[in-house]
């Protein structure tokens, strides 16, 4: 954390979504492990899909 | 007491300079100013009100509570609800409000000057536009995160709920046209915009396969590719429109830059969102941020002049070549965005709400981001103004009376009271990279010029002006067309939505004719101002940019009605003024403006008289003066001209109708409490006790602390 350049690639990484999918893992596995989790693949698309079945507005 | 005079002093001197910045700007008598001034006067009096005003509404008015938990954390289903931390909703909330519109509205409103415009943005922001943003998102979060619409619908009534939708319906297909309008003026005629802006196409679809197939959910590194085959189209493109025989495949006028604008966007609503709206999403977000960053730079290290004059004989006679009408009302529907935009509402409520982690994070999140826009404003407005005046106004007014040759506007600018020699139109030009800037009108070129000038002060210098304008150029037409993208998919939804409830097949979003038919709905809604206003003799921007402004302010009309409606049933009335006050300010504005488009008997201004003007035309074969003077040349143009002012001044009435339907509906609401008959209905979520500590972390459970121990 001291190292600035760090933060900001610890900032884009959570603001981009590029570690959606390993804390969506670390929840599956707290909650519930018998499962098993969805795939990388799977994962990004079923929430690609989801983001934009509902699509916000956004500002001109 | 020395505790407090420290705790104060700081504050004490931010105010003095923000005093001194602005007695400066407004003393001013010299030739130019300088933008340090300007920027400062900004930054000064965003501070003082972000942690005075913003901390007052968070504690006094709205009381926010951090020990109730928000809809985040009590639904949190991982998807849609999910506590995020603040700097990164902050990130998600600011790249969501803020679009062109900050760009383009103060570039036009340049015409009356830099003070007016400066003035509004920056007042506007703390006591309107950002105060309707927080408590939009507060209200919203206390009802999980309900819609502005739901949110009108049982605060107000069903009149104003209904309203309220209409509202959301003609704001998207006007904002459309006109975003569109603003790709199209800065595309025609010139081949290097032309080709790189199509290359985005391309780059996007092969971003989506990327992100959906051969490297899921890598997002930065796919960002990062699509950056760098952007930078690759802008150089192929300087090729290009270097050889003439490409300059000329790529050359295209504005009816088929229109058109295949409208096709792009049926064809972008109907495909799933893969293919180019999510992969345009990351792209568009990361240039937004990373350009404006560029323009915050290069203003800081270059520190350009401002040459426009502080107020311009525009701002009070209401003969401005880029748009009629004087200051008041004017500037204060041109500039929305970035002063006071109610289509923030729409963000501020439904999609943010439901991932902030505390309630007092409503402050950061709501103000500081608007505060933010609005100084991208204010950084737009100083790019336009450090231009040359006469070449500004060469570059915005209505093509058709600046005439085809630099000769010829050089001459109308001169009529405006400005001067500008045509070597210097030309230069200009060239320097650029384009055969003419002359009639570029929509904002977006000017402001890539005053882009240009200050980013090759930093980099490059001279020689690589041309490259920085198209980059400039890609830049905005690259998010106006992921706002056209997502705003047509919206309307679509909505459309979808709507029918839906006559023919429940239609609300199945996959369902491919219910698809195609809303799409083709949204994109005819749009695609008809489009081509209208391409086409219009009296100028397309001058035109459709006061509808959008007053169809904007229509929306935080309804905004600031609910939020002062709630107040108002919190008990609250006493503070009420908070949002009833810029809500009686924005309904002035706005009514006067419809008043003057409506019924002024001056033709440069009031859509009617334009019609009448055109009707006396017709009726005699011959296009009288007035008409003539306004820029219709043919008895065809003058047609054109009774079409769209019909259509326009009919719009124009319905929303003037729709804010009085609200407000009124909303009175009603106000009266029935004071008064004490009715009951007041608060339908606010109830409370839970949180179970997050300030940083979002999960709060152990602990033996609770006995007394005296």
């Amino acid at each position: 954390m001291t190292n600035p350049l760090r933060a900001i690639w610890e900032y884009l990484k959570e603001i981009s979504g590029e570690n959606a999918y390993d804390r969506y893992l670390a929840v599956h596995d707290a909650t519930h492990p018998d499962k098993s989790p969805m795939s990388r693949g799977e994962f990004y698309r079923a929430r690609q899909d989801e983001k934009y079945m509902n699509p916000g507005s956004r500002c001109p | 007491m020395g505790n407090s005079l420290r705790r104060y002093g700081i504050w004490v001197g931010i105010a003095i300079i923000g005093a001194v910045c602005w007695g400066v700007l407004a003393l001013s008598r010299g030739e130019t100013v300088n933008a340090a001034w300007l920027l400062f006067a900004a930054i000064a009096s965003y501070a003082i009100a972000y942690r005075f005003y913003a901390r007052f509404i968070q504690r006094r008015v709205l009381e926010t509570d951090d020990s109730r938990a928000t809809p985040a954390e009590r639904l949190n289903n991982g998807q849609d609800f999910e506590p995020m931390d603040r700097r990164v909703l902050f990130g998600h909330h600011f790249a969501a409000i803020a679009g062109a519109g900050p760009l383009v509205g103060p570039v036009l409103a340049a015409q009356m000057g830099y003070l007016p415009g400066t003035v509004w943005i920056i007042v506007g922001v703390i006591l309107a536009g950002a105060v309707q943003d927080m408590t939009t998102l507060f209200f919203s979060m206390r009802r999980n995160g309900k819609t502005l619409g739901q949110m009108a619908r049982e605060e107000i009534g069903p009149v104003g709920g209904v309203a309220a939708l209409i509202a959301v319906l003609s704001i998207m297909i006007i904002l459309l046209a006109v975003l569109a309008l603003v790709v199209v003026n800065a595309l025609a005629a010139s081949p290097w915009g032309a080709f790189s802006i199509a290359m985005t196409i391309p780059i996007a679809l092969l971003m989506g396969v990327y992100l959906r197939f051969l490297r899921p959910g890598r997002v930065l590194e796919v960002s990062l590719i699509g950056v760098g085959l952007l930078i690759l189209a802008l150089v192929g493109g300087g090729w290009i429109s270097e050889s003439s025989a490409y300059a000329e495949a790529w050359t295209f006028g504005v009816n088929a830059i229109a058109i295949a604008l409208i096709a792009y966007g049926f064809i972008a609503s109907v495909l799933p969102v893969w293919v180019l709206l999510a992969p345009r999403d990351y792209l568009s977000t990361f240039m937004k941020i990373g350009t404006i960053l560029l323009l915050a730079i290069g203003i800081a290290f270059t520190l350009p002049s401002i040459h426009m004059p502080k107020a311009t004989e525009f701002a009070f006679n209401g003969q401005g070549p880029v748009f009629a009408g004087a200051l008041f009302p004017f500037v204060f529907i041109t500039i929305a965005c970035g002063a006071l935009s109610g289509f923030h509402s729409l963000i501020a409520s439904g999609t943010t709400p439901k991932l902030i982690q505390k309630e007092s994070q409503i402050r950061f999140i709501g103000y500081g981001a608007m505060l933010m826009e609005s100084f991208v404003a204010v950084m737009a407005i100083i790019a336009a103004t450090t231009l040359d005046p006469g070449v500004y106004f060469a570059m915005n007014a209505n093509p058709s009376l600046l005439g085809d040759t630099v000769q010829s506007a050089s001459q109308a600018v001169g009529g405006f009271g400005f001067s500008v020699d045509p070597q210097t139109l030309t230069q200009t030009a060239q320097n650029v990279g384009e055969d003419s800037i002359i009639g570029r009108t929509g904002g977006a070129p000017t402001l890539a010029v005053g882009m240009a000038q200050i980013f090759s002060g930093i980099l490059g210098g001279p020689a690589l002006q041309a490259f920085w304008y198209h980059f400039a150029i890609m830049f905005e037409a690259l998010f106006i067309l992921t706002t056209v993208d997502a705003g047509t998919r919206v309307g679509r939804f909505m459309i979808q939505d709507l029918v839906g409830n006559v023919v429940p097949a239609f609300r199945n979003a996959s369902w491919l004719p219910g698809n195609l038919i809303a799409s083709g709905l949204i994109v005819a809604g749009w695609g008809y101002f489009l081509i209208a206003g391409v086409n219009d003799p009296l100028g397309g921007i001058n035109q459709l940019f006061p509808l959008f402004g007053i169809a904007n302010q229509l929306l935080a009309a309804v905004a600031l009605t609910v939020g002062t409606t709630i107040l108002i049933k919190m008990g609250k009335l006493r503070y009420a003024w908070v949002t009833a006050l810029p809500l009686l300010w924005d309904a002035s504005v706005t009514l006067t403006a419809s008043y003057q488009k409506i019924f002024s008997t001056n033709p440069s201004l009031g859509f009617f008289a334009q019609r009448a003007q055109a009707q006396q035309s017709l009726d005699t074969g011959k296009v009288n003066d007035v008409m003539a003077a306004l820029g219709a040349q043919s008895l065809d143009d003058v047609r054109q001209v009774l079409t769209n002012t019909t259509v326009d001044g009919v719009l124009s009435i319905l929303f003037a109708a729709m804010i009085i339907i609200v407000i009124g509906d909303a009175v009603r609401v106000w009266f029935g409490i004071i008064r004490g008959g009715t009951e007041p209905e608060l339908s606010e979520a109830p409370h839970e006790q949180s179970r997050l500590d300030s940083e979002g972390r999960e709060i152990e459970e602990r033996e609770p602390v006995r007394a005296g121990s």
